[in-house]
């Protein structure tokens, strides 16, 4: 199970969380070192027992050879706090109807899935965000396994429910909306195209808005790389349909082609460099990439924090 | 290197008259967690050889020094300098917590 193309046959089952766990289970077996290590819930300290105090907790083998009341203390369960922030809007639809082919926002879904597998399984917590010009959910950040089923189901929702056609995005305002909700220190991944109308500018201080509230940023910037960065289309005339706004274009793309890699290229350009210094982990996801690249920069990210 | 084990009686001489930084790790043999962060501070110890101590002590058979520190939890460091308690960690953490409570105080 390494690339996002293999899951279609697996998609019959309308499943997430199997999904997510086949992905995972591959994923793991093939490092070769374990990222779990130090992250169990340990043994940490024994504590003198105080009258009056629950009894379940003490020690009793420690009671019975030594008659000293201790109680048994672990480290705390959760040391992470995650958040999944996932852009709904309609442009995340593209590839739209388009055969052996993800949708960005269905490489999202997947990705949130086993993200989450991979977080309940190192026994953090997760909360999820969706956004399209308003916030659709937001959710708190737990990690039992009652909580991550709804959020498997809210995913579900998203990838095998209908989304309306023509819905915008205002990532730099509601970013800021999000940052404001988020209260304690978390781990923020984003899954977004960053498309939309607003000024640039005002993205990125909403990036930095997050960082500001010293969370760990990572970006997912999702793109289908062949059409939308290299713009490969064949040379004949097109007509061209902006998905937020139902807008429609004519043209034949060999004409437009340089002048759009050009600003487009501008665009990542200008993200990546601000994402660099505003030390968010910026990682280009291409929606035929391999799941191995997702993952890992969480990994790494992960293994940074503690 | 060997970790030095203290008593109540040479607690004084040891710790508190020394003229370097030095950290107590109270353990008592029983007790699991203990055992877990005595590789790391035999590590620490051969690391900062010259600029801290390490010294270890039993509390079931120094108990006067445990009161005095109010010790209630083990494994507690304590992170003592020119006589005084500066600061202390409770439970077995990770080495770089132990580090980043050392290096202030050298």
């Amino acid at each position: 199970m390494k690339n996002i193309d293999d899951i279609s046959e697996l998609k019959q089952f309308e499943n997430l969380e199997l999904l997510a766990k086949l992905v995972v289970e591959g994923f793991i077996t093939g490092l070769h070192k374990s990222p779990f290590h130090g992250f169990s819930v340990e043994f940490a300290e024994h504590r003198l027992y105080n009258t009056g105090e629950s009894i379940k907790n003490i020690d009793w083998k420690l009671y019975g050879k030594t008659d000293k009341m201790f109680v048994k203390r672990y480290e705390e369960e959760t040391n992470l706090r995650s958040r999944i922030i996932i852009d709904t809007s309609s442009s995340m639809l593209f590839p739209y109807k388009e055969k052996h082919r993800q949708t960005k926002l269905m490489f999202s879904v997947y990705c949130a899935a086993s993200l989450i597998h991979l977080l309940r399984k190192q026994r953090d917590a997760v909360g999820l965000t969706l956004f399209s010009d308003e916030i659709e959910l937001h959710t708190q950040t737990k990690m039992s396994s009652v909580h991550s089923g709804m959020l498997y189901g809210n995913l579900n929702q998203l990838a095998f429910g209908d989304i309306p056609l023509n819905k915008k995005s205002k990532p730099a305002e509601l970013l800021h909306l999000i940052s404001d909700k988020i209260h304690k220190r978390s781990l923020v991944i984003i899954f977004s195209d960053m498309f939309s109308t607003e000024d640039p500018e005002k993205l990125f201080s909403a990036l930095q808005h997050l960082k500001h509230n010293k969370h760990e940023v990572i970006l997912f910037h999702v793109t289908d790389k062949e059409h939308e960065a290299e713009f490969k289309y064949h040379n004949r005339p097109y007509k061209f349909i902006d998905m937020e706004t139902g807008e429609t274009v004519k043209l034949n793309p060999n004409e437009v082609r340089d002048y759009y890699k050009n600003s487009s290229g501008q665009f990542y350009n200008k993200l990546k460099l601000k994402c660099g210094q505003y030390k968010i982990d910026f990682i280009q996801a291409d929606v035929k990439s391999n799941f191995k690249e997702i993952l890992v920069p969480y990994l790494i990210k992960r293994s940074k924090l503690h | 290197m060997a970790i030095t084990e203290v008593t109540d009686q040479n607690f004084n001489e040891i710790v508190l008259q020394s003229d370097i930084p030095v950290m107590v790790d109270l353990w008592a043999a029983w007790c699991g967690p203990c055992k877990m962060i005595h590789p790391i501070i035999d590590e620490i110890a051969q690391e900062y050889e010259g600029k801290a101590l390490m010294v270890k002590l039993d509390v079931d058979s120094n108990k006067e020094t445990a009161i005095k520190y109010g010790i209630r939890n083990i494994p507690t460091v304590l992170f003592i300098k020119n006589g005084e308690l500066v600061d202390k960690q409770v439970g077995a953490v990770p080495k770089k917590k132990f580090i980043e409570k050392l290096e202030p105080i050298l």
